[in-house]
């Protein structure tokens, strides 16, 4: 199954936006602002979903015309075909394509099922999520975490390839590694030159502190931007 | 809007595909997903926290309600999304000097694609079908894929340790201890915020701090308003 | 390939490191363009003396070694003062339109590197004209100083030059800025300030006059071997790596034979790294001068590279054949040699500064993962030019006046220098080092006290050595990005007839 490489999964989702408009601003424009307005925020709502490694959102307005210089499979084709035809020579240009709808376009990668992540993000930031695909088609049919389960999957795209070129762990135990890494350095600096038995009894501190087999004990928390030192 | 997070930058590109060629695409990544050496630049590059490529039919844009238009396409589309450490010149640079023939395969069955080498004109195509990221979020901004990947390392390596170690001889424990350093000793460098990618960026992240600051400001006088009150 | 290059149109500073051609002693000076006209003139002038990249030789219609050399370069703010058309000035790159100071955050010049601190030349007027002078005799460059002076006389204000080099003692005022090579006992070395050799391992590229005779361990590495750089890395106006010429501005006359320079003052706290080598060095088991190695890639004494001479050991082996070997096996034994044996850095540590500076096909951590083994390092080099300035009186202090002049000459600063500096001296991803900084230049500062390991071979019994709170070695003391034109480059700058149209 090409969305998922291991126990990571690549969720793609472009959810179609309505063309209407709300005191003469689009309702596409209000959804890129109120997406943007999450930068301003402490941290990103998407912190409290879990499982979540990293994920994108954006609106996409129209395709892009080609334009610039490139090769073409066809071109020493059309090359012959325009000395007889001029037709031929407009129709090696590339076409000009529109949508006729604005998408809500939302990237994530993730860990574990996908059933089990969408409802987990229902249920961590129902309100976020509403006021992002507020203007949505056929949104409004969406009530709860099995409506939005549904929905979701009608706006899913495959994924042709997904490259992992990080882990697939859980989220708990990538953020307890980085935490462990973190510690663990430092205290191989502190006891760098210690005779053996201080080091083994530093060393059974330092486990009993950072308690490396116990995910939900001290670690980094999803979305820390900041080194401990700085909060104090 | 902003297409960093701490050591992450989110590429989203989107580019037109002649409807009856995404089969060839399709195929040639299929085969890198079964054999793994066609990625092995990739991989040893070790720049990508993840990275997917999405091939959507013309006729495959999500219609969800009757009044929504059907989307009516000349093409089909192939977007490309990636999150990876260091500057978009970087990542780029580093696709057109390691692996261009890669490259080359994954797009060149798209419309009017450059060629990996020479560079600029990859860098211009590039860019021209690039969409900006209004919101991007990554678990971990302070660490890149190297980093996950060594700490995943560190963490195994010290709960083996833990396990056989913790109880022996003071001689046996430094011993086992200097093993362990030797295995992590390439894995253990010091995590912190990211350099700057741009100055652009820059100045965006120095605003958004202050707008942020501005905001917590703003909310902390309502509350104080309302205790008041 | 067989590529021939008009050295008669490449300034000379480009191509050769004067220091290694006995001019030991070179005056660094900065002007002001006052007045467009005239100061086009005192440029016209001053191209009659420049010295091109020609080989020198006594022979019939040769042209004989000089005894002083002169080389000429500009910052954007110049050459808009001189009067290029803005045509031609908006094809300039940004960095070099915002120049070095502006780039700090970018550069990591910040604390004790920050612009703030740095000589007070740089602060006034913006600095249009770069001048170098480099003589064989400490005599030899002060005529050619007097025959520049008398020039900007001439001028009668069309130029002027710009004071505030800070030299020995409480002097803070200079018209220039001295530099030299270090003498041992007496005699030239090509030493820095702190013990260590410099200026070993010139990239090679092609065209350059003898490529293939020190191709190895200086070009780049491929599955054939050693091969030498594409010209368009260091020169514009040629193919680069990437097979097209690089970004340059318009008209081609402007641009051909060219290249950018970064100029930079960098203090040596001299102190500091007595006092840190010392200290280290007490703890660690290989000793000092096999620490002070492990800073670099390269003992102290000769440059002897750790990649050949890991320990003390295979260093006095390697010093008895570099004793009996002729200067070309000597150049070989410094320069040709690669990290394929050395994947975990036990030898030559992640973060000993030529190993930064110059991965070589390291990067490369699984075989032909990459188009070509150098993938990743082929477009970071840089050509370093430069000397070191001032004398160490109090080997125990950092404030005294001495650290090195360096010149970096390549094709595009932003993809070579400034990609160096912020992406491999001042963060380390790419090493798998985290945010590890290279050892003597990374900006290290006490806010996140920097660390940097020492790897051991994987099959030893020893723990690796970490060494820790690296204290800030060098520091930036001035600088800028200039633009040092070709021959014809220059005349036409000269002559106010660039003309893009």
């Amino acid at each position: 199954m090409p969305d998922k490489s291991g126990n990571a999964y690549a969720l793609t989702i472009l959810s179609p936006i309505k063309d209407g408009h709300l005191d003469e601003v689009a309702y596409a424009d209000i959804v890129r602002r109120r997406l943007d307005n999450w930068n301003l925020l402490e941290n990103s709502p998407m912190a409290r979903v879990p499982q979540t490694y990293l994920c994108r959102y954006f609106v996409l307005n129209d395709v892009f015309t080609q334009s610039l210089a490139g090769t073409d499979v066809y071109g020493t084709w059309f090359d012959f075909l325009s000395i007889f035809s001029d037709r031929a020579r407009r129709r090696a240009l590339p076409r000009e394509d529109h949508l006729k709808s604005k998408y809500l376009v939302f990237s994530c990668n993730f860990h574990g099922d996908l059933d089990a992540y969408l409802r987990g993000m229902w249920l961590a930031i129902g309100n976020e999520i509403r006021h992002a695909w507020e203007f949505c088609y056929a949104f409004d049919q969406v009530r709860s975490d099995d409506d939005f389960v549904t929905y979701m999957k009608k706006c899913q795209l495959t994924a042709s390839l997904f490259f992992v070129g990080s882990t697939d762990d859980p989220l708990e135990e990538q953020l307890k590694s980085l935490y462990l890494k973190q510690e663990f350095g430092k205290f191989v600096i502190e006891h760098q030159g210690l005779a053996a038995v201080e080091l083994q009894q530093a060393w059974r501190e330092f486990v009993a502190r950072v308690e490396p087999a116990n995910v939900k004990g001290p670690s980094w928390s999803p979305g820390q931007y900041r080194l401990r030192q700085e909060t104090i | 809007m902003s297409n960093i997070a701490g050591k992450a930058y989110a590429m989203s590109v989107i580019t037109p595909i002649r409807w009856y060629m995404t089969w060839i695409n399709k195929l040639f990544f299929w085969v890198a997903q079964k054999r793994k050496s066609t990625l092995k630049g990739l991989i040893t590059l070790s720049l990508i926290h993840y990275a997917r490529w999405v091939i959507i039919g013309r006729k495959q844009f999500p219609h969800l309600h009757p009044d929504q238009p059907k989307e009516d396409l000349h093409y089909s589309y192939m977007l490309f999304f990636s999150n990876f450490n260091g500057s978009w010149d970087q990542y780029v640079d580093s696709f057109t000097f390691s692996i261009p023939s890669g490259l080359d395969l994954f797009w060149k069955w798209n419309v009017r694609y450059p060629r990996s080498v020479p560079l600029t004109p990859f860098h211009e195509y590039i860019r021209y079908n690039q969409i900006e990221t209004t919101h991007y979020y990554s678990a971990y901004p302070l660490a890149s894929a190297n980093d996950i990947k060594a700490a995943k390392k560190v963490r195994q390596a010290l709960l083996d340790f833990d396990d056989r170690c913790s109880d022996v001889s003071p001689e046996e424990f430094m011993k086992q201890y200097k093993g362990l350093l030797r295995n992590l000793q390439n894995d253990l460098g010091d995590m912190r915020p990211t350099p700057i990618v741009s100055m652009s960026a820059q100045q965006v992240e120095k605003r958004r701090r202050r707008d942020v600051r501005k905001e917590k400001e703003r909310l902390a006088v309502l509350q104080e308003e309302r205790k008041h009150a | 390939m067989t590529k021939v290059l008009d050295l008669l149109d490449i300034q000379g500073n480009v191509l050769k490191a004067y220091g290694r051609f006995s001019f030991p002693y070179a005056r660094y000076v900065l002007l002001r363009v006052c007045h467009s006209e005239q100061g086009r003139k005192f440029v016209g002038a001053v191209a009659r003396q420049v010295t091109t990249a020609v080989t020198w030789g006594e022979g019939p219609g040769q042209i004989p070694k000089p005894v002083a050399t002169t080389n000429i370069a500009f910052t954007f703010a110049g050459l808009r003062a001189l009067g290029l058309p803005e045509a031609s000035l908006r094809g300039f790159p940004s960095e070099f339109m915002m120049g070095m100071k502006r780039r700090k955050d970018i550069l990591g010049d910040n604390g004790p590197s920050a612009p703030e601190q740095w000589d007070p030349v740089w602060h006034g007027k913006q600095v249009h004209i770069f001048i170098s002078i480099n003589g064989q005799q400490m005599e030899h460059l002060e005529q050619r100083y007097a025959w520049l002076l008398r020039l900007v006389q001439q001028s009668e204000g069309g130029v002027e030059v710009l004071h505030g080099h800070r030299g020995d003692s409480a002097a803070t005022d200079l018209p220039y800025q001295n530099a030299h090579a270090l003498t041992e006992n007496g005699k030239l070395t090509s030493k820095e300030h702190f013990g260590y050799t410099d200026g070993i391992g010139d990239p090679v590229f092609e065209g350059l006059p003898d490529a293939m005779r020190y191709v190895a361990g200086r070009g780049k590495q491929t599955a054939k071997g050693w091969e030498p750089l594409a010209t368009g890395e260091f020169i514009l106006g040629h193919i680069d790596e990437a097979h097209e010429y690089p970004r340059a501005p318009s008209p081609m006359s402007l641009a051909r034979n060219g290249t950018y320079m970064v100029y930079r003052k960098l203090h040596e706290n001299v102190g500091s790294f007595n006092r840190f080598l010392a200290h280290e060095g007490a703890s660690y088991p290989g000793g000092r001068e096999q620490l002070a190695a492990k800073f670099v890639g390269r003992w102290r004494d000769n440059g002897a590279p750790l990649t050949d001479a890991p320990d003390l050991l295979a260093k006095q082996e390697w010093d008895r054949r570099f004793a009996q070997a002729s200067p070309a096996e000597k150049d070989r034994m410094l320069s040709a040699f690669t990290f394929d044996q050395d994947a975990d850095g036990a030898k030559c540590p992640f973060s000993a500064h030529i190993r930064r500076i110059n991965p070589r096909a390291s990067l490369q951590t699984a075989s032909e993962a990459f188009d070509t083994p150098g993938a990743l390092s082929n477009r970071r080099r840089i050509l370093r030019r430069g000397l070191p300035y001032g004398e160490v009186k109090d080997p125990a202090r950092d404030d005294g006046n001495h650290g090195i002049i360096i010149m970096m000459m390549q094709a595009d600063i932003n993809r070579q220098f400034e990609f160096v500096q912020q992406q491999w001296v001042n963060y380390g991803n790419d090493f798998r080092a985290g945010n590890d900084k290279e050892i003597i230049l990374g900006n290290h500062d006490a806010e996140y006290p920097s660390r940097a390991v020492l790897p051991v071979p994987v099959d030893s019994d020893e723990a690796p050595y970490f060494l820790r709170n690296i204290p800030r070695l060098v520091e930036t003391r001035g600088g800028d990005y200039f633009f040092v034109p070709g021959m014809t480059a220059l005349r036409m700058i000269a002559e106010g007839s660039v003309d893009p149209t």
